[in-house]
């Protein structure tokens, strides 16, 4: 890792943090952002120089994303088991407004459909960036972005209720 | 009416990926279509609030925590630590598998008695009586013999005086290497037998019963010695220590 790699990575940071934080939420981010990047520090050399560092950061932090949510979910799964505790639902039907309710709607949605919803629409990846940082072919990013486009929708229809049915276009 | 629009091409209008040409097109074909048009007036929307909601969150990433110059050296010191408990499981696995193998070692010696061998050759060789391979008539070879296996332990004693005769001897094989059992006779019959190897670490000096039989044993220079017979027979009390200033 020379200085110009260095220079490259410090400036993914925000964007890197915002994709953790959109995962993890506001609690998680930091120490998933972290132990991200630490995998990324050690494996950096062994990364191949043509690929893209951008999706490969990415794909990194998804990564680690979805081995942590899935030993949670073990975990939870063992939990229940010996009745230590009942799964904890979301706090979901709460009427927020604004931003706050559009982030209710938005942690709502499998996570797949988060990053990829993230990546496209808030970090401006192309759908082939995407579909290499998630690990996916780009037809599978395609009809994802389609459930993940109407399934925030029709969230939305819910706690928006001013949203005329009708709309001219922009 | 036209064909509805492929959603491949309705997203990458909503993510601005279309020339001009392409975008016209598709802006045509949902004015014809109020109902895909508000879908994708949905999404456009959805993901204007997305980039809102997420924008605040461009600024703080720059904190110090997250540069790799700091992350690199935190990973140095967790690895620095990481080996050094490593090295500690190994020190505490290398301590008690030492402590354990002394103690097999301790339990092990005691387990085995001291000149158990010299035991179990008087009982095979002596209290059979088996002729023996060197007779009297061999002395000389066997006197050979154990000298040149002993030295000048090896010296085959007299014990005529206290009214044991040589009867013979019998070469031996021990795991500790070359033993020899000498046989000695009274005008009664009763048979004594001195036993000679090379002495191990945890030959000591003492005497012990084995069923009928008394042992009593010591070492001098590299060579164990033990002096075995029936346990009533009082002149092996007498004679040990004689052979134990002789050797």
């Amino acid at each position: 890792m020379d200085e110009s790699d260095e220079e490259r990575l410090r400036a993914l940071l925000p964007r890197l943090r915002r994709f953790a934080r959109s995962l993890a939420g506001d609690d998680g981010a930091d120490d998933l952002l972290q132990s991200a990047l630490e995998r990324a520090l050690r494996r950096w050399d062994s990364r191949r120089e043509d690929g893209d560092l951008q999706a490969w950061l990415f794909a990194i932090v998804y990564r680690r994303f979805v081995d942590e949510y899935q030993r949670a979910a073990r975990w939870q799964r063992v939990r229940a088991l010996f009745g230590l505790q009942q799964e904890t639902a979301a706090p979901s039907a709460e009427r927020i407004h604004g931003s706050r309710a559009l982030l209710a709607e938005f942690r709502r949605l499998p996570h797949e459909q988060r990053a990829l919803l993230l990546l496209i629409s808030v970090e401006g990846l192309s759908y082939a960036e995407a579909a290499a940082a998630l690990g996916l072919p780009v037809g599978t990013v395609m009809s994802r972005l389609s459930r993940a486009r109407e399934r925030l929708r029709r969230l939305g229809e819910g706690t928006t209720p001013g949203t005329p049915a009708l709309r001219a276009l922009p | 009416m036209n064909d509805p629009l492929p959603e491949d091409l309705l997203h990458a209008y909503v993510d601005g990926r279309l020339d001009a040409q392409r975008r016209a097109e598709v802006e045509a074909c949902l004015q014809r279509d109020p109902l895909q048009a508000q879908r994708v007036a949905d999404w456009k929307r959805d993901a204007e609030r997305l980039r809102a909601l997420f924008a605040d969150t461009r600024a703080d990433a720059s904190a110090a925590a997250w540069q790799p110059g700091r992350l690199r050296r935190r990973l140095r010191r967790r690895r620095r630590l990481w080996l050094a408990a490593a090295a500690a499981w190994l020190l505490a696995l290398g301590l008690g598998g030492t402590a354990g193998w002394f103690w097999r070692e301790q339990r092990l010696a005691a387990e085995r008695l001291p000149m158990a061998d010299a035991v179990a050759a008087y009982r095979l060789f002596a209290g059979a009586g088996l002729p023996m391979e060197f007779d009297p008539p061999r002395r000389a070879a066997l006197q050979a013999w154990l000298h040149a296996q002993f030295g000048a332990a090896g010296d085959v004693p007299d014990l005529e005086p206290h009214g044991f005769r040589l009867q013979g001897g019998r070469a031996l094989s021990t795991p500790e290497g070359a033993a020899a059992l000498l046989v000695y006779e009274d005008p009664a019959g009763t048979r004594i037998a001195l036993y000679l190897r090379p002495r191990t670490r945890q030959t000591l000096a003492g005497e012990r019963r084995d069923g009928r039989l008394l042992a009593q044993y010591w070492a001098e220079g590299d060579t164990a010695f033990a002096l075995v017979g029936p346990a009533t027979q009082t002149p092996l009390h007498r004679i040990a220590p004689l052979l134990q200033g002789a050797g």
